[in-house]
């Protein structure tokens, strides 16, 4: 590659079928800075936001580590053991609890958590009342990206990424079909040409009347259609910006290749190694900044699968099994050995002088402490990653007093650069913070 | 008349099943239906209903643009572009031709006629499309495209118009087209139905009810009135059955399929076959089986592959519904049966009752076998005398332990854990001794045959019944009851009432009323 390429970005400009392509070359890693903090014109590297969540809580009194504050000053508990090869990169705070009243089982926990607002809709029909935490930073950082957000998880039907009410956006439970979304057709790998293709133009030109025919709707109905008719344009308006992402220069970033082929038919044999390799895919595709909000839902909400060696289902394990519900115990480390492989698998990932982990803030979290009884205190929070330079890790912080678990999301708030001053709504309402994990 | 407050117009998104059967009714019976929308998600105990308040994530809208090229490529292969399109094309841009195409298709996938503005805007994305592409049937595939993908074909635009003086606002005659053909066939009008919809024929008594008897008498209106049933009954929740195998070696990849054939084919038989009484469903010793239920319930096996009709002994524990692997898994869990999961559905899907969830901080665990309590039923025992557990359980529980004999799959059984199965139980305080008298006591229950016509019209209407639609309701319950409570009485009395041809005022006041 020649100097006089690297110096100029040239932009070539063509006609193809009437359609305006424009292809711009990529910036190479060389073009990073000295210390390897943000490209060489200035622009920071990409801030993400990782939200992983499991089902059914898990057991404080054996997940609580011991001991509090930095580095060696504390220790990991039994439940939490599975991560010790990441507990410099993570903070867990224990001891808080969400605020919204506990009406709902599982999903009080997690709508509360979540949007910091009470669940909303007739008995039976609870849906939340707001976008969940994923979803506000996608609403900020998500246009900068070829997907706004993505979401993957290892069951189907679950997933806990909401863009307002009765607005779920469905868990890709898939491999093969979240491979080809994200890098089949419309993806172009570091140093590959951008797409030259007619009929993007003319794909922007059909969302360009479907988006008039939405705007001409919109003035006869009511206002909660209107609501969800917003959605609906939302949604549309990301996939113009992605036809458009098409045409241009990829982004660069050195860990980023296309990774392998998953198989066609989805069988697995463990469904452990399906997670496993949905969350491959998915790191890959932060990697390669195809998105920068990713939520990964291990199990949803009162998911109920049978893990290899436990004779019942989780959820019924976690009502069933009697105290000190060692079956229960044993998911739990599961979980949190999967957890941890994450957390290792995003650290392993080089950009600049860190990692893609140092450039993010991840969550990990339930919908619930004790499954037994769908209990909000003592909540489950785990906050991985350095938000490049904004989060301490390693550390454990432990209220005694039931802190409110919204200032967890409001430090995750501010981790992420939104200007906002408070999170939630009602009791779950802080304009506080969680100090002793932020820098 | 009895008195009526009609529900606020909603959009209703096309739910799975209405968006596949749609696309094959406007572009042929061979397309391949590229994949599903979003999740359907169930509102008032339908999916019919959640499609009431749903809206499209932006992974959703990314599918439904992918599937609108998928459809509009099939749809201008050259083999079947003649079917849809009345006119010859003169060069890769007609702009005549494009018109009459999208007056005309769209027509049918708008459910309405468009307007001359929308003629336009779609035609012009073919006529720049076929001049890019230098090819006419290329450029089409964009103006079908934006028909596909506009919320006018994603959604059933059923708002309602002002009707002159005083009089009720009522759908317009194409909104009561779509809402007669999503009820009976559920797919999309025909093109006779939108033709009485634009000659005014729907407006007057005889036309209404003409079309209605003409959708009841097509033989796809027996698919159209399964979604009804499947709907009720949660159907759907079947292909994510999930038993332990090792607990369970009768689960199996294909038998959560067989459960809901059973259950599909149990309802034509006893609804439309032979025009029974839909309380019959609960009671009926017809079932219809193919080798492997007939495994599973001990049954002889069909002499050929597939289903056949069957008679359960008179001796036998299987009746209706409430014997079939559909209703007794579903209501189950992976290891085991559920007194309380098969109770509280008889409770709210049968009879209508609205239960509260538990309370969040309740301690639900069910004691472990001893060997004083090896059954389900003395293990639960708590639920049943603890004051705090009772108020709901015994409404639930004391249903659910009547199925006792059929364990997490449906297998008839007499013994749990060594210990031998009681069966009896109460519903409303009339005992039974086993399944057998449950089903007898549930067919005669007040409240079954109220609870169909409002599981109807919920489907039908899209929301849950308000009090100012309680009386005619209560009117419509007599009618069928009057009927023999039969199943096309049924819809002919709804589809041609006040109840669902009026349409409340559209609602513009502040969102959170309308979560109120």
């Amino acid at each position: 590659m020649s100097k006089f390429l690297l110096d100029r970005r040239t932009v070539l400009r063509g006609l193809l079928g009437g359609a305006a392509v424009t292809v711009a070359l990529p910036p190479l890693e060389a073009m990073l800075n000295v210390n390897g903090t943000a490209f060489a014109d200035g622009t920071a590297l990409p801030r993400r936001f990782v939200l992983y969540f499991w089902a059914n809580g898990m057991i404080p009194d054996e997940f609580t580590p011991i001991g509090v504050g930095e580095g060696d000053a504390w220790q990991l508990s039994p439940e939490l053991a599975p991560l010790a090869d990441v507990k410099s990169k993570l903070s867990v705070v224990t001891g808080m609890q969400v605020k919204v009243p506990n009406r709902i089982p599982h999903w009080s926990g997690a709508a509360g958590l979540l949007t910091g607002i009470d669940p909303i809709g007739e008995e039976g029909d609870w849906t939340w009342a707001g976008p969940s935490i994923d979803q506000v930073f996608a609403q900020e950082i998500g246009g900068e990206t070829r997907f706004r957000s993505l979401e993957v998880g290892m069951r189907s039907g679950g997933g806990v990424s909401f863009n307002g009410p009765n607005n779920r956006n469905p868990s890709e439970d898939s491999p093969r079909a979240f491979y080809d979304r994200i890098f089949g057709t419309g993806f172009v790998a570091p140093g590959e040409d951008p797409i030259i293709d007619p009929t993007i133009g003319l794909r922007r030109s059909v969302l360009d009347a479907v988006m008039e025919q939405t705007a001409d709707l919109e003035g006869r109905v009511g206002t909660a259609d209107k609501q969800r008719l917003d959605q609906h344009l939302s949604g549309i308006r990301d996939l113009e910006t992605r036809l458009q992402r098409m045409e241009e220069d990829p982004p660069n970033l050195a860990s980023c290749s296309r990774p392998d082929e998953p198989p066609a038919d989805d069988s697995f044999t463990d469904l452990l190694d399906k997670g496993r390799l949905m969350a491959d895919l998915a790191i890959m595709a932060l990697a390669c900044d195809q998105t920068r909000v990713l939520s990964y839902t291990f199990t949803g909400p009162v998911d109920n699968y049978v893990y290899p060696g436990i004779d019942d289902g989780h959820h019924q394990l976690t009502h069933n099994e009697i105290a000190p519900q060692p079956q229960v115990d044993a998911i739990v480390k599961q979980i949190m050995g999967e957890l941890g492989g994450f957390v290792g698998k995003l650290d392993s990932v080089v950009e600049g002088d860190g990692t893609l982990l140092d450039n993010l803030a991840m969550l990990g979290t339930s919908g619930l402490s004790l499954g037994r009884t769908h209990s909000l205190d003592e909540y489950p929070l785990i906050v991985a990653g350095g938000a490049c330079g904004f989060l301490k890790q390693g550390v454990h912080y432990r209220s005694e007093t039931r802190e409110n678990a919204s200032k967890v999301m409001l430090s995750l708030q501010r981790a992420m650069g939104l200007t906002r001053a408070s999170y939630g709504e009602g009791d779950a309402f802080t304009d506080e913070w969680v100090a002793e994990i932020e820098r | 008349m009895p008195a009526l407050t009609p529900e606020a117009p909603t959009l209703r998104r096309l739910t799975n099943d209405q968006f596949a059967n749609t696309v094959r009714d406007l572009l042929g019976d061979d397309i391949v239906i590229p994949g599903e929308l979003d999740p359907d998600s169930r509102v008032a105990g339908f999916l019919s209903a959640g499609a009431s308040v749903a809206a499209f994530s932006p992974r959703g809208t990314e599918n439904i643009e992918s599937f609108a090229y998928i459809l509009a490529a099939q749809a201008m292969e050259p083999d079947r572009r003649d079917l849809i399109l009345g006119c010859t094309p003169s060069g890769t841009v007609d702009a005549a031709c494009s018109r009459q195409f999208v007056e005309e298709f769209g027509r049918r996938a708008w459910r309405r006629p468009l307007s001359a503005d929308e003629v336009e805007r779609m035609a012009t994305l073919a006529d720049t499309a076929g001049d890019t592409l230098a090819d006419f049937h290329d450029g089409l595939e964009f103006a079908i495209a934006g028909l596909l993908q506009s919320p006018d074909f994603l959604y059933r635009v059923e708002l309602g118009a002002d009707a002159d003086g005083d009089l009720p606002r009522r759908y317009t005659d194409f909104e009561i087209a779509s809402r007669l053909s999503y009820l009976i066939w559920n797919s999309t009008p025909d093109d006779a139905l939108l033709d009485a919809a634009e000659s005014g024929l729907l407006s007057t008594d005889d036309g209404l009810l003409a079309e209605v008897e003409r959708l009841l008498a097509a033989p796809r209106a027996t698919a159209g009135l399964q979604s009804w049933f499947s709907d009720w009954m949660h159907l759907a929740d079947l292909p994510e059955l999930y038993k332990e195998s090792s607990v369970f070696p009768h689960m199996s990849d294909t038998l959560p399929d067989a459960a809901e054939q059973e259950a599909l084919r149990t309802f034509a038989y006893v609804a439309i076959d032979t025009d029974g009484d839909l309380r019959d469903l609960v009671t009926t010793r017809t079932t219809f089986v193919d080798r492997e239920l007939a495994a599973l319930y001990d049954l002889r096996a069909p002499v050929r592959d597939g289903f056949a009709a069957v008679q359960h002994p008179e001796e036998s524990m299987r009746r209706g519904l409430l014997g079939q692997a559909a209703f007794l898994a579903l209501n189950a869990h992976p290891v085991s049966s559920s007194a309380t999961l098969r109770g509280k559905f008889i409770r709210e899907v049968f009879l209508c009752a609205q239960l509260p969830g538990p309370p969040a901080d309740a301690d639900t665990s069910i004691p472990p076998v001893t060997e004083e309590a090896r059954t389900l039923r003395d293990r639960v025992q708590i639920h049943l005398t603890d004051p705090g557990c009772a108020g709901c359980h015994r409404n639930m529980d004391l249903i659910g332990l009547g199925l006792e004999n059929f364990d997490g799959i449906a297998r008839f059984r007499t013994m749990e854990e060594g210990a031998q199965i009681d069966a009896s139980g109460e519903l409303d305080e009339v005992p039974f001794a086993d399944a057998v008298g449950l089903a007898e006591v549930l067919h005669g229950s007040e409240d079954f045959s109220p609870c169909l016509v409002k599981a109807m019209v919920r489907y039908s209407n899209g929301y849950r019944e308000e009090p100012g639609q309680f009386e005619a309701l209560e009117h419509l319950a007599e009618l069928f009851a009057g009927d023999g409570h039969r199943l096309e009485p049924l819809v002919v009395e709804l589809t041609t009432s006040p109840l669902f041809l009026q349409a409340g005022a559209v609602d513009d006041g502040p969102l959170e009323e309308a979560y109120e």
